[in-house]
This record gives structure tokens, C-alpha cells and sequence, in this order.
């Protein structure tokens, strides 16, 4: 995933992986989007999708390795009032984007537990690109589309 | 989060407010599944004070629907937001569940 073209670098945060600081990563992206005066659907996008890509990180991206724990988040201001935040981590390799959606399915019964977090960060961004570089996943959620 | 429980005949009400997020998801299934677990009447979810809902909420919510149909009992969500009724309508959660 290139850098976003002509994007400035509104803040970055430094997290452990633990499920604690999710709450600390979207209260930080919260306060962002009220000092930025975010619309409403771009903060909720946001918000939702940096939930769940950082709780696959912090709940499978470190199980199976050796390495010291790295994340950081950043959120970069992009032209036309979009806002792409960028998930940062040295876990093992992970591109979402590659997963399959679940089916819908006919009945509770036959309902999958799991995987609808990426459906619901397809639906709500405008963009989601994944790359593997220097041995991080950098995930890149863009919203904030002009209507 | 915070959740109130009301008796109302052989039913339970939960009065949900707060963020179904993934740090309050464990809790959130617990207490569903408490009333699962104690009760034998219906269990209805009022979701009117829930602002915000992630996969792991929606899971919970799953986790405790499947439950509640194999032991035959009715569980219904009320009172969503605009923007929850959104998520359950992309994630095909609002034909798994009797919404009112």
C-alpha cells in the first residue's frame, strides 16, 4: 500500500497488545475526530474498523511469535475532508483483506460465530488496503468520502 | 457499559447502555448467558442506550441467540439505533434476530 499521496500526519499512538488499550486506541481516534469536528459517519467508520483490525492484532497477531510487541497508529488528514488511519504492527503476516466475508446465513442455527468484523469495516470505509513491509502488516483504513 | 434487569412475568428485560466494544463483550455475554442459564422465559434485549456496536458485541448477541433457540425460548432486541440497526443490517444480523 503507497503512502497517501499528500496526507499530513495528524497524530500517532503507541499501544500494547492487549485488550485493554483498544479502548485506549479508539477513546485517542474519539477525541481526534471531536478536536477535527469529524462528520459523524466518518468518526463511527473509523472508530469501528480500528476496533476490529486492532483486536485481530492484539488477540492473534503475536500468539504465534517471538517478537516484542510493536504497535503504533497513525491518523493522517487526506484532501477532500477523507481521513486515513494506519495500523502498524510486527506480528505475524495478516492481510484481512483477504478474508472471506460469511455467508448469510438462513437461521441463527446455521449462523457463523466470527468474521464479521471485516464485513463491517468493507461496508463503513471507503478504502481498505493492506501491505507487508519491513516485517510489519501496515493496514490502511481510509473514510470520510464527500457526499 | 452498563446493563439493568427487570423481571417482568416469566421474562427478563436487559436495559443495555454503553459500548458493545470489544473490551465489554466478555461481560456483556456473561450476563446474557447468566439469564440463560437461571431463567426459562423469554429474554428481550432493550438496545436503546447502546450507541456503538462492534463484531464482538454482535457475537455475544449471537453466542446467547443460539442458546436461547435450542432451548426453544424467545429472545428479542429492541429499541436500536439508527447506526446499530446499520450494523446488523450489513452483518445479516437483523434476520437472525426477532428485532422490535
Amino acid at each position: 500500500m503507497p503512502a497517501p499521496t499528500a496526507s499530513s500526519l495528524i497524530s500517532c499512538l503507541d499501544v500494547q497488545a492487549r485488550i485493554d488499550d483498544i479502548t485506549k486506541a479508539t477513546g485517542w481516534l474519539g477525541a481526534l475526530a471531536e478536536a477535527e469536528a469529524w462528520p459523524q459517519a466518518t468518526r463511527f467508520a473509523l472508530e469501528l474498523s480500528l476496533e476490529e483490525a486492532l483486536t485481530n492484532v492484539v488477540s492473534y497477531g503475536f500468539r504465534d511469535s517471538d517478537a516484542v510487541p510493536r504497535i503504533r497508529i497513525e491518523c493522517h488528514r487526506l484532501p477532500e475532508g477523507r481521513i486515513a488511519v494506519r495500523l502498524i504492527d510486527n506480528g505475524v503476516p495478516f492481510d484481512p483483506t483477504t478474508i472471506a466475508e460469511p455467508e448469510v446465513p438462513a437461521s441463527i442455527e446455521d449462523a457463523r460465530i466470527g468474521g464479521h468484523g471485516i464485513q463491517l469495516m468493507r461496508n463503513f470505509l471507503e478504502s481498505l488496503a493492506y501491505a507487508r513491509e519491513g516485517g510489519e502488516n501496515h493496514l490502511t483504513l481510509v473514510a470520510g468520502r464527500p457526499d | 457499559m452498563h446493563i439493568e434487569r427487570e423481571q417482568v412475568g416469566s421474562d427478563v428485560v436487559l436495559k443495555v447502555a454503553g459500548r458493545l466494544d470489544t473490551p465489554n463483550a466478555k461481560p456483556f455475554e456473561a450476563s446474557l448467558m447468566e439469564v440463560v442459564s437461571t431463567t426459562d422465559g423469554g429474554l428481550l434485549v432493550n438496545l436503546a442506550g447502546v450507541d456503538y456496536v462492534s463484531s464482538s458485541g454482535l457475537r455475544a448477541l449471537l453466542v446467547a441467540g443460539k442458546a436461547m433457540r435450542s432451548a426453544k425460548r424467545k429472545l428479542t432486541l429492541s429499541s436500536l439505533q439508527p447506526q446499530i440497526r446499520e450494523v446488523f443490517d450489513i452483518s445479516g444480523f437483523s434476520t437472525l434476530f426477532e428485532i422490535s
